[in-house]
């Protein structure tokens, strides 16, 4: 009886505690989100005051007038749907050919054991660790001088296709890493009965390892839908005609020269951003499964 | 360096505006011939988005397409982007004709062979443009590689009606002693005497130009700027002691503001004045007409006798041909065009969507002055005060040492004054390491 009571004591007293642990960790937790929705928060509102109302009254003056407006200015000045088909001709491509290409390499790499396989696979991931800003001057000439040399100079600079050439080769190294660490998971039997069975190496790949790699190819297909999309570097560097830009030049549209009205920027920013969180939203699941994707080796 | 002079024929030229009109509009007829070749289809790289100078380009486009009857496809790129990505827009597919700036922004790239010579464009519309537009347009080797459209005076921008309040005028405003006292007039009522930003890093640059240019006159500054004078030299330690005397009325956030944060300050009347390139006359014009007739330009006063109020900061914007874009024949026959009085009056009948003109003051001597407002007529009696002319900080000095080397060292001479010594040594240290141009 009297031990009865003490165990309840002790469990009351251990469920206190808990909560006390909890509620800590929920402030704490609760901190951390108000400092990451504040930004969001900020733009949205900024996106809502008209420039003229902060000229006149400085950022943190009480609103006189909130409205859309910006928001049909953003449109109307973006030239929206032109720069949202750039994005798609370029992500589209990009995204496709790279799980295409890091699943093929990944395939080989994890399946077939040869001298080279452990090389091949550190010198595609390794290629992740070079910053664009480092390359970008080789891979211009790069494109520059092939033009050239075949007498089309758009070939490749200026060209939504160099831009997708880009993208595959420098996402290509993550995706072969991933896809490579997820076929790792894949027990070797399925592989070995599919050889004793007498697939071919090519069919051993498609009709064996991509129905099993779906999952890892759906996640690791948004991540980089929205790392392509959110690209502005590359197409700024390897086109000249604006007018064949991404939507994430179309926003320096809405920058002046010298002076910027950043309520209007805000409303375009808030534009772009909904393609990526509506990705975001439908495919939540995909998404963190992609980031954690390959972190646990079977 | 481009010896900048600000003669005496443009002067002559601009007074005798009334009597010249005549004399121009038959320059404008025997020109006229110019730019009626059929020189092809060519492409047009704009260096802005903005709403005023596109209803410009366009207008202008459309006047000379419908005068040669040559198609012109039109690129805009916002101007940072533009800028930044200019040396590998010109070693690609660049536009055969595009927006660019005078001076040593030219010169880097004439240098490095990207820009087509210019010199029969020159030929045909020179007499047009003061001798100091063909020096800024001259590359080193002594061939011109640039049109130029417009310029801007940097100066100190202050509202009428506060002046008038504080019992000030610009007559009473000329040299140092009387700039101190009247900042020290303003901080009395609880104003920002000398409203500035920094946040850019290129802002304070003007400051830096006029100090020095009042201080040590334009030589040393040019000196200074193309790395024959040091930046240790005492003179340039004097700069920056005056400046100091400034900062007590700036307002406390300099680093935190960028430049249309200090034009806020004097738009909401909370600052006494500022120093700024006057483009910004349209933010106020945008605003309202009465804060636009409330503004007004003087010159940066007299600190040193010997060099009186000689120099401004007046950038001068124009265009280029660039040397490897598909038809140079026709970059160049279209700024014939655009160069001529004839263009110059097709930009300056752009109105924007208001349906009002867009202010422009125009680089060619034709334009009729008489049209300009009471601003636009400060700005010319700041310029024509002027004997010398330089473009700006970052137009005039080596890019890999302007933006990433100058710019940083006065935003960190902000946080501590103190350190003046240190950073001028670290200037003329990162100066000496920088690699020989090619």
């Amino acid at each position: 009886m009297s031990i009865d009571v003490e165990l309840q004591a002790a469990a009351i007293k251990y469920k206190n505690k808990q909560k006390v642990k909890d509620r800590f960790i929920s402030a704490f937790i609760g901190i951390f989100a108000i400092a990451w929705i504040f930004p969001i928060v900020w733009t949205v509102w900024t996106s809502l005051r008209p420039y003229k109302d902060v000229r006149a009254h400085g950022v943190f003056s009480m609103p006189k007038t909130l409205n859309l407006q910006n928001y049909a200015d953003a449109i109307s000045r973006m030239d929206l749907p032109l720069y949202f088909w750039n994005t798609f001709a370029i992500t589209v491509p990009a995204v496709f050919l790279t799980l295409f290409f890091g699943s093929l390499i990944a395939f080989v790499v994890s399946r077939y054991s040869f001298r080279w396989n452990v090389s091949l696979l550190l010198l595609f991931t390794a290629g992740n660790l070079l910053p664009a800003q480092l390359v970008f001057i080789p891979v211009f000439k790069m494109y520059i001088t092939l033009g050239k040399a075949v007498g089309i100079p758009r070939l490749l600079y200026d060209s939504p296709w160099g831009v997708v050439l880009i993208h595959v080769a420098f996402q290509m190294g993550f995706a072969t890493f991933v896809l490579s660490s997820y076929m790792k998971t894949v027990p070797k039997e399925i592989s070995e009965s599919a050889m004793v069975d007498g697939a071919t190496v090519f069919t051993h790949y498609t009709k064996v390892m991509l129905p099993l790699l779906r999952p890892a190819l759906a996640s690791l297909g948004v991540l980089m839908t929205t790392w392509i999309y959110n690209d502005f570097f590359w197409a700024l560097v390897l086109m000249s005609t604006d007018s064949k830009r991404p939507i994430t030049s179309a926003l320096g549209r809405l920058q002046g020269e010298f002076v910027t009205d950043y309520n209007l920027l805000a409303a375009g920013a808030v534009i772009a951003a909904l393609p990526t969180l509506i990705v975001f939203f439908v495919l939540r699941k995909q998404f963190v499964s992609g980031l954690t994707l390959g972190s646990t080796k079977g | 360096m481009s010896e900048v002079t600000n003669g005496i024929s443009r002067r002559s030229v601009l007074k005798g505006a009334a009597v010249g009109g005549l004399g121009l509009a038959a320059g404008g007829s025997l020109l006229a011939g110019c730019g009626s070749k059929a020189t092809g289809p060519l492409a047009y790289g704009a260096r802005s988005v903005d709403a005023g100078p596109t209803a410009q380009n366009k207008a202008l486009i459309a006047a000379y397409t419908a005068k040669t009857k040559n198609e012109v496809k039109y690129n805009a790129t916002e101007s940072n982007a533009f800028q930044n990505n200019l040396s590998q827009y010109l070693q690609g597919t660049p536009d055969d004709t595009f927006e660019w700036m005078a001076g040593y922004r030219m010169q880097f790239f004439a240098e490095q062979g990207l820009l087509a010579d210019l010199t029969d464009v020159w030929g045909a519309i020179g007499d047009q443009y003061a001798d100091s537009y063909k020096i800024a347009s001259t590359g080193l080797d002594g061939k011109q590689y640039f049109v130029p459209k417009s310029w801007y005076p940097w100066g100190m921008h202050f509202r009428k009606s506060m002046f008038k309040d504080l019992g000030l005028s610009a007559d009473t405003v000329t040299n140092w002693d009387e700039f101190l006292k009247m900042l020290d007039g303003m901080k009395k009522k609880g104003l920002v005497g000398f409203a500035a930003g920094d946040k850019g890093g290129w802002e304070a640059m003007g400051t830096f130009d006029i100090l020095n240019a009042r201080i040590n006159g334009y030589q040393f500054h040019v000196d200074l700027l193309a790395g024959r004078e040091k930046w240790t030299d005492a003179k340039v330690l004097d700069v920056f002691t005056h400046w100091a005397q400034l900062i007590p009325y700036m307002n406390p956030n300099v680093l935190d503001l960028e430049w249309d944060g200090a034009m806020q300050l004097l738009l909401q009347k909370k600052a006494g004045s500022m120093l700024m390139g006057s483009w910004f006359g349209g933010n106020f014009k945008e605003q309202s007409q009465a804060d636009y007739d409330d503004l007004s330009i003087i010159p940066f006063p007299e600190i040193n006798p010997e060099h009186g109020r000689d120099t401004v900061d007046a950038p001068i914007d124009g265009w280029c041909v660039a040397a490897n874009g598909t038809n140079n024949s026709g970059g160049s026959d279209f700024l014939k065009f655009a160069g001529d009085m004839e263009g110059v009056n097709a930009t300056l009948a752009a109105k924007d969507a208001n349906g009002a003109l867009i202010p422009m003051t125009s680089a060619n001597n034709g334009q009729d002055t008489s049209t300009y407002d009471a601003f636009q007529k400060e700005q010319m009696a700041v310029m024509d005060e002027a004997k010398y002319i330089t473009q700006f900080l970052d137009r005039d000095t080596r890019p890999d040492f302007a933006g990433p080397v100058v710019g940083p060292a006065i935003q960190s001479w902000f946080k501590n004054p103190k350190d003046v010594n240190k950073i001028v040594d670290s200037l003329q240290a990162q100066w000496d390491a920088l690699p020989p141009l090619a």
